[in-house]
């Protein structure tokens, strides 16, 4: 008899395979409906896309009564940033929006809304011309409930 | 069944001592980076190593899961998956350990993690990732990420220049722009035949593992298991720059191997010396230097 097909083996050999089916459905279903990359999240998508944390990044934009601009990812802000590139969801773009908010406000810089773009690098099929494409618009707004941009 | 997880498990032909030893070795080659889990992940991994009873204590490897659980979700969602992967395999030590046949029910885990996580990566490459199938991703992937950049000066016959002038040309421009005099973009056929290799190598070696971990056991099956996994770990750890997980590949491949298959055994264990000198050898940068173009 070979050892997959002891019986006792069962629940105690089943569950943690069973946990990475879990995790990695949740992981492909992250991927199709909130941008998660395929490269994180459980699914084992690694080395299967171009579309990893390396080419994708963040824009943060800031608007007040009297600025408008876009601010730089300050070392305190790049974890955040790469959390929010890698999964552009409203979780992790307001969590970013926020710390920006914390940010500007250390500085006495005032802030009305935070508009967040998260794009990554597509390369076309033959030529592998390179072009960045927008994959979310997120704009936080300070004093009211975030609104979001498809 | 509580007091049993804080006790060393009592068999005779249980799990291997070296399948123990050897994931305790991992988690100290790779340390998990959030220094409130670390300091602890470490200090059961050395305390496994010392001490048999902790080593064989379900508790032990329990703890260990937790931690690395997390450390997942502390870090969500930029953890690697081979993370996960230890994750689970702490999990089915630990649960493994519980189990009057420890050993059989660690090689069954083993089978069905090994088939799972293979299978995912197929599913990602072969169907849910358009750029990888029609070429894309190594096309690229060997000219932009630092980590392969010898591999293809070696292999791909690139020379440094041509590839900084590749580099150049896959910088991204904003949608709809186009350079007036692009860079120019060298491909030589040995680079074109390198990335098609390690598309359709992987891939076919990824989907012979998967299918032979998933599908029932015969006495054909159970060598070809082994043969492919082997295969796997010793060709793509010497050019892909992930140890942690070729590391965990073989110690896994070691649980599902039977106590009298002993060339078996010695050859998992030689696959992971032979990851760690890929890790630590620059032997592409060497061979890239020796053959600079």
């Amino acid at each position: 008899m070979t050892p997959d097909a002891r019986p006792y083996a069962a629940w105690r050999s089943l569950l943690p395979a069973a946990l990475l089916v879990v995790v990695a459905g949740a992981q492909v279903a992250l991927a199709r409906t909130a941008a998660l990359s395929p490269w994180k999240g459980g699914g084992f998508g690694m080395f299967s896309t171009t579309d990893d944390s390396g080419r994708r990044h963040v824009r943060v934009f800031v608007s007040a009564h009297d600025r408008s601009e876009e601010v730089g990812i300050a070392p305190s802000l790049e974890d955040a940033a790469r959390r929010a590139a890698v999964l552009p969801a409203d979780r992790e773009l307001s969590r970013l929006a926020r710390r920006v908010v914390e940010r500007e406000g250390r500085y006495q810089r005032p802030v009305d809304t935070v508009r967040i773009e998260a794009w990554r690098i597509e390369y076309a099929p033959g030529t592998l011309a390179a072009t960045s494409r927008l994959i979310r618009d997120y704009v936080y707004r300070v004093d009211a409930t975030p609104a979001s941009r498809p | 069944m509580w007091t049993r997880l804080l006790h060393p498990a009592h068999d005779a032909d249980g799990v291997p001592d070296s399948v123990l030893t050897l994931t305790a070795i991992i988690l100290l080659l790779r340390p998990l980076d959030v220094w409130w889990l670390a300091s602890f992940a470490l200090a059961a991994a050395c305390l496994s190593l010392v001490f048999r009873a902790v080593r064989r204590t379900p508790a032990t490897w329990l703890l260990l899961a937790v931690l690395v659980a997390a450390r997942i979700v502390a870090v969500w969602p930029l953890a690697d998956n081979h993370i996960y992967l230890l994750a689970y395999w702490c999990l089915a030590i630990g649960l493994a350990l519980t189990s009057p046949l420890s050993a059989a029910t660690l090689s069954a885990s083993s089978r069905w993690l090994l088939g799972a996580a293979f299978a995912m990566a197929v599913l990602w490459k072969a169907l849910l990732s358009p750029d990888y199938v029609d070429g894309r991703f190594f096309r690229v992937t060997l000219l932009t990420d630092d980590r392969f950049a010898d591999a293809s000066l070696v292999f791909g016959g690139l020379s440094r220049d041509q590839m900084a002038e590749n580099r150049a040309f896959l910088e991204p421009l904003p949608e709809g722009a186009a350079l007036l005099h692009p860079p120019p973009f060298v491909e030589p056929p040995r680079l074109r035949a390198f990335a098609a290799a390690a598309t359709w190598g992987g891939l076919a070696l990824e989907a012979l593992v998967a299918l032979l971990f998933l599908i029932p056991a015969s006495e054909r099956v159970q060598p070809a298991r082994h043969a492919a996994l082997l295969a796997f770990c010793a060709t793509t750890y010497a050019v892909a720059p992930v140890a942690g997980f070729g590391w965990l590949l073989a110690t896994m491949g070691l649980a599902h191997c039977r106590p009298s298959q002993r060339v078996l055994r010695g050859s998992y264990v030689g696959v992971f010396i032979l990851i760690l000198l890929y890790t630590e050898m620059p032997w592409t940068a060497v061979l890239a230097d020796l053959t600079a173009r």
